[in-house]
């Protein structure tokens, strides 16, 4: 099959949604010429009042892509670093999320907000966050964080496609990612999990770009450990029932995910986990997440960001009875 | 403000030494000794140099991304040798190794710059308001692109500073281009200094190309700020003489700047203006010129010691530290 890079993958999906469905539309800030290139080229082919440069305002990108929505559109707002989300965080949190159920669920607000996520680039707090946290917290919200370059195009065309708002977060790590995405048409669903590997011993759900550091611990320790490797894709909502059939398997857990680990989304699903199969388990769930710091600038940032070997320890850690 | 001999020579030894730290970071990025990105400032120095050089010690100011400050930290007499050591992360640097490009010099009145545009325009507002209680005549200079003026809160600032009469003086840096998007797709009117009449505020626009230009007008408006007649509002129109970061493409909407484009600019070059003006006034000799290159490159040589001798942060204790003050 043909290799797409997860850019080119994103990019393409965006070609085909404007193609399909000319209520859908792209504003932010500098998407005609794309700062990481998954909107490059789009403009020569639908024009600049689809593929729309704004100026340097979050708030108004965000909050009109909001508005167009009510009104019938399907507008995708690029918010270009999803640290820059906090910006909008009215529009986003308040506005997208809340709005339906406030007027009795009679209205649809079909927008997607796309953005980059992750670090590991020694850009400190402003340009290296996983900011979905915050967004799952504020029920309304769909939350996709694709891994590969095959769900980042099936998930951002049914989140196009989807009647809510769906934040879209891909993350800067995998742009290059080369992988298998087949010509024709398909979409992924939302809420269903990706089993990227079949284990026995202890289950791994890592999300987005942490999938490597995940597989890179199960190659490593794989004459030792049987390892199931789970990719959620969409956290809200989340497939618990493929996590849970795994647990029910291995009774042990590690959740790796790049948000900072406090109110975080793996201590979300430790609880779901446990709420459910607490007697399933025979050890307790480990968290492989960003310390409870500021992410630095400089390589201090490595003190803070989830490491290889820490995703290691951590299910050497819960294979001990 | 009527400058002198000095001033000018002042001016000119800070616009060059600028140059030079922003060509050693664009090679250093290259080598790998800087980390993370780089932003130059060639082309746009003058705003943060002449902005900066005649302020008091204590006055408060918020460096523009370009050249992630430099114009502006050299301009108010901080030594850059610890922001590039930051910069290059290591732990002799303003932010122990901890800010990356980001950067504080409490001393100097820099409280720090942001990686979110237009985070500076609340904050000088903040600024503003403690040196006004301060009551010593302490001014805010809050430099920005044309682009950072489209955000949203530069008019809740502008509007608290207008109100409360703050001693802040908003310079505009407007090289007609945010990244990728021209000027004048995303501000309906000629100049920004527009913008300031709506909150009452005094402004003038003015070569950004001239550095002598921009000091006048900025220390015009600082001395109103000091003797408490608030906030005023000064645009300088410069350039932006190469892509936006080291490694972006260099386009407008998607379609590249051409080299005609460039060209036209680095005409105006801040730099040889003022020298070829400072050389037929005699205030500088080709002598003078030359010792002042001279004086850079060993200043640059210093720097890059102090950066390879410095040791990179390796405790994560630091970060305990640094979170939460006693
Ligand atoms: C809130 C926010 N939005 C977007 C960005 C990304 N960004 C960094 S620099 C830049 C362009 C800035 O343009 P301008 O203010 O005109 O400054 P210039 O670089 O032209 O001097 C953009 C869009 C950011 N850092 N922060
Ligand atoms: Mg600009």
């Amino acid at each position: 099959m043909r290799e797409l890079m997860y850019l080119q993958a994103i990019n393409e999906a965006f070609a085909e949604e404007l193609e399909r469905d000319e209520k859908v539309f792209l504003m932010g800030e500098g998407i005609q010429t794309g700062t990481f290139g998954t909107t490059t080229g789009l403009v020569d082919r639908f024009g600049p009042d689809r593929i729309m440069d704004t100026p340097i305002s979050e708030t108004a990108i965000a909050g009109a892509a909001v508005g167009a929505s009510l009104m019938g559109y399907r507008p995708v707002a690029d918010m270009m670093f999803s640290d820059f989300m906090y910006i909008a965080a009215d529009e986003i949190l308040l506005k997208a999320a809340q709005w339906r159920l406030l007027q009795g669920g009679t209205q649809q607000l079909p927008c997607v907000f796309v953005a980059n996520i992750g670090g590991y680039r020694k850009l400190g707090n402003e340009h290296s966050q996983c900011p979905y946290s915050m967004m799952l917290h504020n029920p309304g919200l769909k939350v996709v964080i694709p891994s590969t370059p095959y769900d980042a195009k099936g998930l951002l065309k049914t989140a196009i496609r989807d009647n809510n708002p769906v934040i879209f977060l891909y993350h800067k790590g995998l742009l290059p990612v080369m992988g298998e995405v087949p010509e024709e048409d398909y979409t992924v669903p939302f809420g269903v999990a990706d089993i990227r590997r079949e284990g026995t011993d202890v289950t791994v759900v890592a999300t987005s770009f942490q999938l490597f550091w995940a597989e890179a611990a199960a190659d490593m320790l794989k004459d030792e450990i049987s390892i199931e490797i789970i990719d959620p894709r969409t956290l809200e909502p989340l497939d618990i029932d493929t996590i849970m059939t795994s647990v029910r398997k291995t009774g042990r857990v590690v959740i790796v995910d790049e948000d900072t680990e406090r109110c975080g989304f793996a201590g979300e699903l430790a609880t779901q986990i446990m709420e459910r199969g607490f007697y399933d388990l025979d050890a307790p769930i480990k968290r492989v997440c960003a310390k409870n710091y500021p992410i630095p600038g400089g390589i201090m940032e490595k003190f803070v960001l989830p490491q290889p070997e820490w995703v290691v320890q951590a299910i050497k850690d819960v294979m001990v009875d | 403000m009527e400058f002198g001999k000095e001033d000018l020579i002042k001016l000119y030894v800070n616009l060059v030494r600028t140059r030079a730290f922003d060509r050693a970071a664009i090679k250093w990025l290259a080598t790998g000794k800087l980390l993370s990105f780089y932003h130059p400032a060639e082309g746009g120095e003058a705003p943060g140099v002449g902005g900066t050089t005649f302020l008091r010690k204590d006055d408060v100011i918020s460096p523009h991304l370009r050249g992630h400050g430099l114009p502006h930290m050299i301009g108010k007499g901080v030594d850059p040798k610890r922001y590039m050591a930051e910069h290059c992360g290591k732990a002799t640097g303003f932010g122990n190794g901890l800010g990356g490009f980001h950067s504080a010099m409490d001393e100097f009145g820099m409280f720090g710059g942001t990686g979110t545009l237009g985070s500076c325009f609340p904050l000088s507002a903040g600024w503003g308001l403690a040196a006004k209680k301060n009551g010593t005549g302490q001014v805010v200079v809050c430099f920005f692109g044309d682009g950072t003026s489209n955000r949203g809160t530069w008019h809740e600032a502008a509007n608290m500073a207008a109100v409360w009469k703050l001693p802040i003086v908003w310079v505009c840096e407007n090289n007609g281009v945010a990244q990728y998007m021209p000027i004048q797709d995303a501000y309906p009117l000629e100049d920004l200094a527009n913008m300031a009449s709506a909150y009452g505020m005094p402004s003038a626009v003015v070569d950004g190309q001239d550095v002598v230009a921009v000091a006048e007008a900025v220390m015009a408006a600082v001395e109103m700020a000091r003797n408490g007649d608030g906030p005023s509002f000064i645009e300088c129109k410069t350039a932006r003489f190469s892509a936006h970061g080291i490694g972006n493409p260099d386009k407008l909407h998607g379609k590249d700047r051409t080299t005609e484009d460039i060209a036209k600019l680095r005409e105006r070059d801040p730099i040889v203006l003022f020298r070829t003006s400072l050389l037929e006034k005699g205030v500088l000799t080709p002598d003078d010129v030359e010792r002042i290159d001279q004086e850079a490159v060993a200043e640059i040589d210093e720097t890059e010691k102090f950066i390879d001798e410095s040791p990179f942060p390796d405790d994560p204790a630091l970060l305990d530290a640094a979170l939460y003050a006693e």
